[in-house]
């Protein structure tokens, strides 16, 4: 049975529990995640690492149907129903996007342009191995 | 360099065939490329190109090998060519780029996939192996929910109305239900297709192209012997492809495929054409928004008016380019590595008038492949002789 791998650099990475992103001190575009050439101006190793904002706004979403989530989410679905994969829009200068899953929330009251602010969670489990990360909580008056 | 002519294609049905082997596919796709031949022999093949993502790992590695052995042309230069669903378009340009060099004479190009022999579990990850992994697939993230970001930014900024984005795959359906090849032969309702299950929101399970088996095979030559095999050869008057960011979240803009807009440029370019002097077109509808999104990035409406141009039936046969007459990725199939050749298959039927839904007079058809969530693209533009 083939599996999407876990490799140990995977809890290593900083993404996992920061944004941490690369500015580059030549042109100052901001790359996320930090690359060894800038995304902008290819030059390499230019990058030096900065925090963005851990808060944005919706700039596209769609809500994971029932029995459509890939397998290693199966469990965590079978208990939250459908859930809502986002890009955000960050609020740093460059609006950088992310793709986060969101959480806390009836996925079906968000919309484009909806706040959202960054959370610990559980991301899922695999091998026995629990994956913690990111996920992004919607500013809802009525969450649930 | 050398003109490039297509002097024959072929085409496995599409289904699910658990008792065929990827042989028995491929020889099925040859066989009928070689009846609509003649004075050819297998011996005259100097390199094969066939595309596949080897969806379920059951052969991984050396497809090419196997697929030689199926034709019996052991001994060429062959090899797999692999950008997901856009495989077979790539190798179909690889093909072209020998016989334009004068390297070879006469090329194959081609594509092979088996999907449907595949616990649900284990589809269900394979599905997700051409979109990017780190940021997307460990989100929770799935292939029907990347193309729905692109649906839902598109309905926001456009205000294009969801009917009409489903409409594709009720248009598809209807073209697939004359063609004998296709996976499903039966039409649909608007209605049924907006009620359908929720895969990813806004797009349900009617929104979806299925997981296919089958194959499909283009004959090449150099232009000045393809008079030798057929009467009708097609000429490969343009190509272009490009590429973008793995990851949706990393692309400037969510509502166009930059990469086959690179391509269709490129291939405009070479052909001497416009987006207007398309009269058929096979385009890329894995999920009902890339459809709307091709319409826009091959130039056959404005960035925007892609829900406006079905809603008005321009992509039906008797409209200003009817697109996926063989009933696209929605309906006849999308055996992903075999997809893109299937579609110049569609286009050389239709310009050498096989075609069950013909468009008469089809002169000059386009067709538009897309590998993942348009991280590849490859777009070709076919003449008739």
């Amino acid at each position: 049975m083939a599996h999407v791998s876990v490799p140990s650099y995977w809890n290593a990475l900083p993404q996992k529990y920061r944004l941490v992103a690369g500015k580059c001190k030549e042109c100052g575009y901001v790359n996320f995640p930090p690359q060894i050439l800038c995304n902008n101006c290819s030059k390499s190793n230019t990058q030096e690492l900065i925090e963005l904002p851990e808060v944005g706004t919706i700039y596209s979403y769609t809500i994971i149907g029932r029995g459509a989530a890939p397998p290693e989410f199966k469990k965590m679905q079978s208990k939250s129903g459908a859930y809502a994969i986002a890009v955000v829009e960050l609020e740093n200068d460059q609006k950088t996007k992310i793709n986060v899953q969101l959480t806390d929330c009836d996925p079906f009251k968000i919309k484009i342009g909806t706040k959202v602010t960054a959370v610990f969670r559980i991301i899922y489990e695999q091998e026995g191995v629990r994956r913690y990360g990111l996920k992004f909580r919607p500013e809802l008056k009525n969450p649930k | 360099m050398k003109k490039v002519a297509i002097i024959s294609c072929g085409q496995s049905k599409f289904g699910s065939f658990v008792d065929k082997t990827y042989e028995d596919l491929f020889a099925e796709a040859y066989l009928e490329a070689t009846s609509h031949i003649e004075n050819f022999e297998p011996s005259e093949i100097e390199e094969a190109f066939i595309g596949s993502l080897a969806f379920g790992g059951s052969q991984l590695g050396n497809m090419s090998a196997l697929i030689s052995d199926a034709i019996n042309v052991i001994g060429i230069p062959a090899a797999r060519v692999e950008n997901a669903c856009g495989s077979s378009s790539f190798a179909f340009r690889y093909a072209v780029y020998s016989i334009m060099s004068g390297q070879n004479k006469i090329a194959i190009a081609g594509g092979v996939e088996k999907m449907q022999d595949i616990s649900k579990k284990s589809r269900l990850w394979w599905f997700g192996v051409a979109g990017d992994i780190k940021w997307e697939r460990l989100s929770g993230m799935t292939f029907p929910g990347n193309y729905a970001l692109m649906a839902t930014r598109h309905m926001y900024e456009f205000g294009t109305k969801k009917e009409d984005i489903t409409r594709c795959a009720v248009k598809n359906h209807r073209y697939a239900a004359k063609n004998p090849k296709a996976q499903f032969r039966n039409e649909i309702t608007l209605e049924q297709a907006m009620n359908a299950p929720m895969v990813a929101w806004p797009l349900t399970v009617f929104d979806c192209c299925p997981l296919t088996d089958g194959a499909s095979i283009a004959i090449l030559c150099d232009a000045e012997i393809a008079k030798k095999y057929t009467d009708t050869p097609v000429y490969v008057v343009g190509m272009g492809a490009g590429t973008d960011y793995l990851a949706l979240y990393r692309r400037k803009s969510l509502t166009r495929i930059e990469a086959a807009i690179k391509a269709s440029r490129a291939a405009y370019q070479m052909a001497k054409l416009e987006p207007k002097d398309i009269q058929v077109a096979e385009v890329h509808d894995c999920f009902t928004i890339a459809e709307i999104l091709a319409y826009e990035d091959c130039g056959f409406c404005k960035k925007g008016e892609g829900g406006l141009f079905i809603h008005e039936g321009q992509s039906e046969v008797g409209g200003k380019v009817p697109v996926n007459t063989g009933g696209g990725l929605k309906a006849k199939g999308h055996p992903i590595g075999a997809t893109g050749v299937s579609q110049i298959y569609e286009i050389w039927k239709q310009l050498t008038e096989r075609h069950q839904n013909q468009v008469d007079g089809a002169e000059i058809g386009l067709a538009h492949n897309v590998g993942g969530t348009g991280s590849a693209a490859a777009i070709h533009i076919l003449k008739r002789g």
